[in-house]
């Protein structure tokens, strides 16, 4: 940690936010918010003279609130930086009849009660997302009584209890009495793998050895202490774990296979009891202690949406931060230039969060060594012979990407490339076939659309997914080798927002029976909110086919994430079912009247067209 | 905010939910959470045909 | 270039038993070569393996090959494994496409060998149709900033900083709370050696 706040090449904020970030793979722009502490960072010297003044008491959170702070304090004494901060909402406050005693008594004068939020801009290439996790409350797991009972405390409680930084300066001893106690059990899997809707399902990796090295710490500082660990199984799977393990149970810990259902205080003694069978004999037994220490499981970080909004992240089933590929890209993010170190992935001990670290170092050095990186060549061309000037492109890109134009005027719209990032929204909503988006050019999706409905279009079900959320999540239910009915056809698109209204109706009229449009949630969209558009589109494209006497069933429209592999073949299922009951009279009877309808605009367009080739020489006419 | 009739199209359930022509959300049906659920005009028009 | 000069190469991808156990590749292999335009239809056991590679480079060269389609696994796995080969052998890496016939196919149909043999064929038919309207593409080139932004200052943001630090590059570490050491720092000891955590 020291090391940090000295390092040349480290710029370390603390008390600061990520505001916004904007930008791309090796071009990112970032707002942090350097929150107020209301103390002069650069000038602390951490000597302490405030804090003896400071008449307010507050709970220290970090020890667990077992001991108190002042409204200014230091965090903790290895805090780096090495700086007092205030707490404004402790605080009585700056005037000088209320308080002011700490700004009196410093004498480098580096409190500034006025001192406000400030923006900081920085300029970065990669991103290392750390955020790391919570820990589980278990307040919702009544039974346990940790709300309850003040001799029921959690690990993270222990920690600060145990050691000689701590309330207590190492000395164990229990809430209600301050003895030492005598007599400890742990309870294992305290929100892990629940099954019941509270907790969580998976495993937290962490616990297990977490108890077993605590068990140890007790019978290092305190031999003879009776000590029962009530587990389902004891994970101790990394190296020097099972070592440890064997360690503890030779010091005499006790390991009972089995969770309590239930803990009871006597009201007298303070003293836990817990009612336990023994899965491994069949027994059911009574234990009491003078302490019960709950392990407590890890959850993502419950402030992490921010973060994940801001670089357009998904979250796997567990909460965590889904990575690129579980096994070949575990540390890099589906977000180009941004990679995972530590637990905001998945829940980790110490070692493997230094492992990612490393790993996550290592990863964006690739990118920052290179120096620059090619972009795909997948944006936005305009067709200025095309275009009208209408805008509707300008007013639809999630990037800004697209300027000018005016219909009136007939200047024609200007493309960005640089801002582009391929969506295609704009070509889905130009009316005027003025965009073409590179590699997925209207005339390549129309082809695949030909391709698959050229022979048995009632045997299939064409779906539109777009690339970061369904393809991907198609892509994991096969990974996952979940089964689904083989007649959907699947076509690419970058985006959802892509999707334009004539493929749908085009697919219709080449006999799809069910045609199905899929992308990211509303939260995930990888462009922002490009798949809005989508939905409007969607919405619009149901009333005009009831208006044309088409079942708006027929289009189906479906949010599925990268992590979603279930609702993908769920879907997938559903769509069959649907599939099988349109029928042959029903689908000529659509191809019949989207031909009409198309024909008509057609006929429309043509009687149109000389008309307008006459204005557009008009003006040129007087120009010359 | 004001709310609206939805019907879903995959399973038929009608259901209520939140609506503002301005701000665009995310809708799923309850009953089968699909996302395919368009809002019920007050009277749709049927083609002629 | 007209359209009568198109010459496909499809490349059909056994991986292992993870196509092959559910999808005929033969039969998809056989009917890829009838499909328009397609010049030579060649059956792997592993594409993206080195000898797939060249198996796909010796193609372009022998059949002046001017589009490729490679039906195997997602485009989101090994779409730049693929570009990189054509690109080795002289073509335009947007000249080349993928044909998922492994997570979206055989994967998902493990015991419906004629309905995923059905749908693998199809989609290589599609990725043709698609192949033979792709146009070649030149990536334009941006340069990457040497700064890195950390966002957080528990044991792993720690870490990565100091590793960025130490190798050269400037670290922006942002953290939320007024110190850094996150979770980590209000652990006693760590196991599994049992030393101080700060």
């Amino acid at each position: 940690m020291m090391d940090v706040g000295r390092h040349p090449r480290i710029n370390l904020q603390t008390y600061s936010e990520i505001d916004d970030i904007s930008g791309y793979i090796g071009n990112f722009h970032v707002t942090v918010r350097k929150k107020a502490r209301y103390v002069d960072e650069s000038e602390c010297n951490a000597c302490g003279e405030c804090e003896k003044v400071c008449p307010v008491v507050a709970p220290d959170e970090f020890q667990e609130g077992f001991s108190s702070r002042k409204a200014i304090y230091m965090p903790f004494p290895q805090a780096v930086p090495s700086v007092y901060i205030l707490n404004n909402d402790n605080c009585l406050g700056h005037n000088p009849i209320a308080c002011g005693k700490c700004a009196e008594v410093c004498e480098k004068s580096c409190i500034d009660f006025d001192m406000e939020d400030q923006l900081v801009e920085v300029d970065v290439g990669a991103i290392i997302v750390a955020t790391g996790m919570d820990v589980y409350d278990p307040t919702e797991m009544d039974e346990y009584g940790y709300t309850r009972y003040e001799n029921v405390i959690t690990s993270m409680e222990f920690e600060r209890l145990i050691s000689a930084g701590g309330p207590t300066e190492g000395h164990f001893m229990r809430p209600t009495d301050r003895e030492v106690p005598k007599r400890i059990g742990f309870i294992q899997c305290v929100g892990s793998r629940t099954k019941n809707g509270r907790g969580n399902p998976y495993c937290s990796n962490i616990c297990c050895m977490n108890t077993v090295k605590d068990s140890l710490l007790l019978m290092d500082h305190y031999p003879g202490t009776e000590i029962k660990v009530f587990y389902i199984d004891i994970r101790a799977f990394g190296k020097g774990f099972e070592d440890l393990y064997q360690r503890s149970k030779q010091a005499g810990v006790q390991y009972i296979r089995g969770v309590p259902g239930e803990v009871f205080e006597d009201p007298k003694t303070k003293n836990i009891t817990l009612t336990v069978e023994d899965t491994s004999s069949g027994a059911i037994e009574d234990h009491e202690f003078d302490m019960v220490v709950l392990a407590t499981g890890v959850i993502p970080r419950r402030d992490s949406e921010i973060v994940r909004k801001l670089l357009s992240l998904s979250r796997t089933e567990d909460g965590f931060f889904m990575e690129s590929h579980p096994k070949l890209k575990p540390v890099d993010a589906p977000t180009g230039g941004v990679y995972f170190a530590g637990c905001v992935e998945s829940p980790k001990d110490v070692k493997d969060s230094v492992t990612q670290a490393s790993a996550a170092a290592a990863r964006s050095e690739i990118l920052l060594n290179a120096g620059e990186i090619s972009v795909e060549a997948i944006t936005s061309d305009l067709i200025v012979d095309n275009c009208t000037g209408c805008g509707i492109c300008v007013r639809v890109c999630p990037f800004n990407a697209i300027t000018g134009g005016d219909a009136k005027a007939k200047i024609p719209v200007e493309i960005v490339e640089a801002a582009c990032k391929g969506c295609g929204t704009c070509a889905a909503e130009c009316n005027f076939d003025a965009i073409l988006m590179k590699h997925f050019e209207d005339a390549q999706i129309m082809a695949q659309v030909d391709s698959i409905l050229d022979q048995d279009p009632m045997e299939k079900i064409v779906v539109f997914a777009c690339n970061w959320c369904s393809y991907a999540g198609a892509d994991l239910a096969g990974l996952s080798r979940m089964q689904y009915p083989s007649s959907q056809r699947v076509i690419r698109t970058m985006c959802s927002g892509r999707v334009d209204s004539s493929f749908i109706l085009h697919a219709f009229e080449q006999g799809a029976p069910i045609v199905l449009v899929s992308g990211c949630h509303f939260a995930d969209c990888h462009y922002i909110d490009a798949n809005r558009w989508t939905v409007k589109r969607v919405e619009k494209l149901w009333d005009d086919l009831e208006k044309m006497g088409i079942r708006p069933e027929r289009l189906q429209l479906e949010w599925i994430s990268a992590a979603e592999g279930q609702k993908w073949t769920k879907t997938m299922k559903e769509l069959e079912e649907m599939r099988q009951a349109v029928t042959e009279e029903e689908v000529e009877q659509t191809k019949k009247v989207l031909r009409e309808a198309r024909l008509k605009v057609e006929a429309k367009k043509k009687a149109k067209e000389p008309k307008e080739g006459a204005a557009e020489q008009a003006p040129a006419a007087a120009t010359a | 905010m004001e709310e609206a009739p939805f019907k879903c199209l995959r399973c038929g359930h009608e259901f209520k939910a939140p609506y503002d022509k301005k701000i665009p959300m995310e809708r799923a049906c309850p009953k089968c959470n699909s996302n395919s659920v368009p809002r019920m005009k007050a009277a749709p028009k049927r083609a002629e045909a | 270039m007209a359209d009568n000069d198109l010459r496909v190469g499809v490349f059909v991808c056994e991986c292992g038993s993870n196509i092959a156990g559910s999808v005929d590749c033969d039969a998809v292999t056989e009917y890829a070569a009838t499909l328009p335009d397609v010049a030579c239809a060649v059956k792997n056991k592993y594409t993206c393996s080195e000898p797939g590679q060249q198996e796909i480079k010796k193609h372009i060269k022998e059949h002046n090959l001017n589009r490729v389609v490679v039906a195997s696994c997602t485009p989101r796995m090994h779409e730049p494994t693929f570009r990189q080969c054509v690109a080795d052998a002289g073509l335009n890496p947007y000249l080349m496409e993928m044909a998922n016939i492994r997570e979206h196919c055989s994967w998902a149909h493990l015991s419906d060998r004629d309905g995923a043999t059905t749908k693998a064929k199809d989609i290589v038919k599609v990725s043709v149709a698609r192949a033979r309207l792709l146009q070649p593409r030149i990536e334009s080139e941006l340069p990457v900033l040497k700064d890195v932004l950390v966002i957080g200052g528990g044991v792993a943001g720690i870490q990565t900083s100091l590793d960025l630090a130490d190798a050269g590059y400037q670290v922006h570490l942002v953290e939320k709370e007024a110190s850094i050491g996150g979770i980590m720092a209000a652990l006693d000891k760590t196991y599994p050696t049992m030393d101080c955590s700060i």
